[in-house]
Order: C-alpha cells, then structure tokens, then sequence
C-alpha cells in the first residue's frame, strides 16, 4: 500500500466569479501520510479538497496523483475514497448496500464483494448492522457506516471533510482516536479537512494553515504550535488561543507596560512588534508585569485567569496550586524561549 | 365547556359542512344511478326506492355502449402518463442539477405555459391539428395533453430533485458510478414518493379532461368525458344513465386515489423528514 497516494498541488488558483477561493496553493503530501487542511470556515480548505476530488475544477494550476497529471481527470477516474461531512449516506439502501455501492460500480464478482462487505463492516465494529437502513442509525453509527464505504475500495487516496463535526464531544474524542489507528493499519494517505485545531493537531502527521484562500504554514503540528510563522496562525492554533500584544522591543527586550521581558531575540535598535505568549506558557512570578485577574474560569484540571494587563486582556493558564482571588494584582512573567515575536506590518513571524 | 373541548367540537362541525358539501353530489350520482328513470324524476325526491342496476347494464352493454369510450380514456390517460413522465423526469432532474446556458429562460418558460387560459389556445391547437390530419387521433390528443403535463409534471419533479443533497450525487461519482447511473440508482429511488404523486395527477388530469377532448375528438377516438354528453339532449337528459357513467369514469380515480394515498402523503411531505444521511 504505501508508495500510492502521493499528491502534489501546484499553483492552484479559484475563482467564484470576482471572489478568489484559492489564491495560488502548492503543497505536497507523502504517501502514507495523515494530511490534515485547517483553517477556519470560508479559508478554502474544503475548496482544495473539493478540487483533489475532483468535485471542483481549478481556475489555474495542476494537480498531480502518483506523479500523474489528473487536473482534468472525472471524479469517478481518479480513484478517490471520500467520507463527506453530512456521511452522504443512500437512504434507500440498507448498510450493506451502501458498503458494497463503490464495489459494484466497479463490477466486482458478488462473492469478492460479499467478503470485502463485511470486512469493511468489521473493521469499524458495524458487522452487527448491515440489515438496517442509513435512517435506522445513530449519528456514530451512520458515520462508521460512511467510513466503511470509503475503505472498502482500496482507494489510492482516501479524503475526510469534517467527518466528527456532527458527532457529540465524548464520540468524536473516541472516533478521533479510532479514525488514527484505521488509517495506520491500512497505511493509506488520508486528507483531512478541519476546522478544529485541536482534532488537526492530534489526527495529522503534518497539516496545511489556510487563511483567506492562502496557506499560511505546512508542517508538523508540534512544530507549527511551536513556531507559528505568522499572527494569524498563532492566533489560530492553540486553546485557549496565544495571547498577542503590541510592544516596543529595544536590544532583545520587550517592553510591555512599561515593564521589560528578556527574549531569545539578539537584536540592536529599537522597533514596533507584536508579541505573542501562550497562555500555557505564563507563569505567575515575582517582579514580572502586574496584572489584574478578572475572572477565573475552572476547567476541572487547570484554570483559565482572564487578565487586565493595563488595558490589555491576556490570558494566563495555571495548575490548581496559588490560583489568586479574582480581582487580585498579580505579577506574570515568560521564559525567553516561549516569547514569539512578529512585525506587525507584514504580521510575519520575527 | 373546556376551550379544548369546544375547539374540537367547532373543527368537527367545520370539517362535516366541508365533507357534506363535498360528498352530497358524488352520494347523489351513486343514488341516481341506482334508479329507474321514474324513480330520478319523482317529486320529492324518493330516498327509498327498488335499486336496479339497468342503467348500468344499458351504458356498458346497451346500443350507445360507453366501453370504446372508457377504452380511449385509458389509451389517452396511460399514453399521456408514460411519456410525460418519461420527458420529464430527466427535464426536472436537468432543471434541478445542471449548469447550462438558458436554464433560466426554460424554467420560466415551462411555469409560463401553464399561465395560457386553455380557452385561448384551443382554436391554434385545432387548426394544427387539422392541417396534419391528426384530428381524432390518439397521437392529436395526447400530444396536446402532453403540452399541459409536461410542464405541470417537470415543474412539480423539480422541486423533489432539488430536495436531494448535492453531496449525495457527489458521493457516488466518487464510489465510480456515471451520471446516469447516479441518477437511476441514487437520486430516482429517492423521488420515487414525487414521481408517483406527479403520476397520479397526470394521469387524473388527463383523464378528467374535457374542454380540449370536446373540440379535438370525433366519433373515433371519443375519451368517456365527452361521451357521457350523448346522454344530454335538447329533448331530454337521461339522469339515471348519466349518473351511472360519472360513476364508472370516478371508479378508476377513486381505486388510484386509493393506491396512491400512502406515497401522495409521504411524496408530499419529503425533506420535512430529516432521515438517514439526508442532509
């Protein structure tokens, strides 16, 4: 299995009209890999996966498969398995038809089909359910009965857009975890799109930020975490999200309120930047900047401080010890490393 | 008095007055039709009387039989039925899905016929006809039933096929089908309930029809209709009869009526329901 499913997106422009979805993507995606497209709604993330389908043709640029050019390739030729957000189950067949429907299509000898079927079925535990209509399941089940639809083809690409959004917090956390583990036993290369940072960043080996009809960064979630190129995908990625100041910085410090931080920044002069702290990353501190709570929110095992930071709301995340009254002053400070820095004209990482 | 209770007794009555009103002509051709000749005539009305079954004996198998008539009918109402449907499911299915130039113009152009008041095109529709000989013939009358159906039944599928999700369609190119295999297997399965609602109607459309088969019939191909106006003459109308035959031509509207109630409910009610994977 592995060696299939490598895709490359080069250049691909998208117009609606005067409106560009798509402006000018290229990326690549190994085979094997778990590739997930984030962004939030309207980035042109399900328009790349639209047009990987081939449910939607580009305005300019190509897309290969396997190194084969399929730009103008039919969406029945090129080979794709797609779990679509609302399951796009067939009503009117029951389970084992819906399974079986790609199979079919693709003129397989009933016996093969009949094996293949209830392999399929086995794999995402719904063997118990292959009389039942789609109408007859639960959301859970009509979601695994879609994801078997998908595998049951040995599909060269296998294309998931928002397949958790419609299922309840505990099921998509199982699923999420499930959907891992299938996708590393079968070995295919599966393109996931989210708007879920969270789900991306648990799901994929490496994943795409879009904004605006751009990808802003690609690679591996820890490392995007860890270094956000830009403002926009700091303030994407992570919850609660980094918390982002304007501030002086002058010689390697920055100066917020008057108060200066050491960066790991070794610089002369003296300029504007947008500094950006993780909650996670704060740490309440003798001598730091002072800043009053304004409210705690209790998440169970840690607590979110919402603070006033001289007319700058930040955030603080800390363990259950020295949680302070709201209303109390407190001082805060970061180490030099967990400070990202930014030009606030280009919003480009320093 | 419970508000309740009276709402209730004030729907009963409303829905009686409605359903007296309705069924009083249809319970009086039934009656009519079970009568002597004497019998209809008779003054006050006599409501207990000998039923016969003459009249009915004398329509079918009497001198001015009506069975050819009942037989044009059908030929008339099922050719009618089955290539107005099978022009209109893959038009409505166009309409709803397809992308191509005009698609706005024939929509508007298949709602706009059916706005034309029937009087005013009867006289082109006959000179047409006559011109190409096919006065009095079955293919005369059903073409120009089909000029009335198709529109009606292409605007009624329409609304059905754009019930069904995209993503359905989308689902089964990608599982490899073509796009007539994706309507046949996917998408008419799941109009089904809408393509048997817009075949009753029709079919009851052609079958009730009247001011068109008056002027483009002859003693050919006559739909039961028209001929049932052989039993009204200046010198006298023949109730009994006349009531026997309104009864016969009902016959197969109330049978299909009944059939089809269940899909007519659920064609009607389709996308209210959010079911399997729909949406």
């Amino acid at each position: 299995m592995t060696g299939r499913g490598q895709v490359r997106f080069e250049d691909i422009v998208k117009m609606h009209g005067e409106f560009s979805a798509l402006k000018g993507v290229s990326f690549d995606i190994e085979p094997g890999e778990f590739f997930a497209l984030l962004g939030p709604s309207g980035s042109g993330k399900s328009t790349t996966l639209r047009i990987l389908a081939g449910l939607d043709a580009p305005t300019s640029g190509r897309v290969f498969i396997d190194g084969r050019d399929i730009t103008a390739t039919d969406a029945r030729d090129r080979d794709i398995a797609m779990v679509f957000q609302s399951y796009a189950l067939y009503p009117h067949m029951s389970v084992y038809e819906n399974i079986a429907f790609p199979l079919e299509m693709a003129k397989l000898p009933v016996a093969e089909i009949d094996v293949a079927v209830k392999d399929a079925a086995r794999k995402v535990k719904i063997e118990h359910l292959l009389d039942r209509k789609p109408g007859q399941l639960s959301g859970g089940q009509q979601q695994r009965c879609a994801l078997a639809r998908a595998i049951v083809r040995k599909a060269r690409l296998f294309l998931l857009d928002e397949p958790l959004s419609n299922l309840d917090a505990k099921l998509r956390m199982e699923t999420r975890a499930e959907l891992k583990k299938l996708q590393r036993s079968l070995g295919v290369t599966a393109v996931y799109v989210t708007h879920d940072q969270e789900e991306a960043m648990t799901l994929a080996d490496r994943m795409a930020v879009f904004m605006a009809g751009e990808i802003q960064q690609v690679g591996r979630p820890a490392e995007i975490f860890a270094k956000p190129n830009s403002i926009d995908v700091a303030a994407f990625i992570g919850s609660p999200p980094m918390n982002l100041l304007p501030a002086r910085l002058a010689d390697g410090d920055v100066i917020i309120a008057g108060h200066r931080l050491k960066t790991a920044m070794q610089a002369a002069g003296e300029r504007d930047v947008v500094v950006g702290i993780r909650p996670g990353a704060l740490r309440i501190a003798p001598d730091g900047l002072k800043a009053r709570v304004e409210l705690i929110e209790d998440l169970g095992d840690t607590k979110v401080l919402d603070l006033d930071c001289a007319g700058t709301a930040m955030r603080i995340r800390v363990g259950d010890e020295s949680v302070p009254p709201e209303g109390a002053v407190i001082s805060i400070a970061a180490r030099p490393q967990d400070i990202h820095l930014f030009d606030p004209a280009t919003r480009r990482r320093l | 008095m419970t508000a309740k209770r009276f709402r209730f007794v004030a729907t009963m009555i409303i829905t009686l007055i409605f359903l007296l009103a309705w069924v009083f002509p249809i319970v009086w051709s039934v009656l009519n039709s079970l009568k002597t000749d004497q019998d209809v005539l008779a003054y006050p009305p006599k409501l207990i009387f000998q039923p016969t079954l003459e009249a009915y004996r004398d329509v079918l198998f009497g001198s001015g039989s009506i069975l050819p008539n009942l037989i044009s009918s059908f030929v008339i109402s099922i050719g009618t039925t089955v290539i107005t449907m099978l022009m209109a499911v893959p038009a409505a299915y166009a309409l709803a899905r397809l992308r191509f130039r005009g698609k706005k113009f024939a929509g508007f152009y298949v709602l706009a016929t059916q706005m034309l008041p029937p009087v005013g095109i009867i006289i082109p529709y006959f000179l047409i006809l006559r011109n190409i000989g096919w006065i009095d013939t079955y293919q005369g009358i059903i073409l120009i039933y089909l000029s009335f159906s198709l529109p009606f039944a292409i605007w009624l599928l329409v609304s059905y096929f754009e019930d069904i999700p995209f993503e359905m369609e989308e689902a089964a190119y990608l599982d490899g089908a073509s796009r007539m295999r994706t309507l046949w297997r996917i998408i008419i399965p799941q109009v089904r309930g809408g393509i048997a609602v817009t075949i009753v109607f029709v079919f009851l459309n052609a079958w009730n029809e009247f001011l068109f088969a008056v002027v483009l019939s002859g003693n050919t191909v006559r739909p039961v209709t028209v001929a049932m106006f052989n039993f009204v003459s200046v010198e006298q109308t023949l109730w009994a009869k006349l009531a026997a035959v309104s009864v016969l031509a009902m016959l197969p509207v109330v049978i299909l009526g009944i059939i089809a109630q269940k899909n007519i409910v659920k064609g009607l009610t389709v996308g209210a329901v959010k079911g399997g994977g729909r949406r």
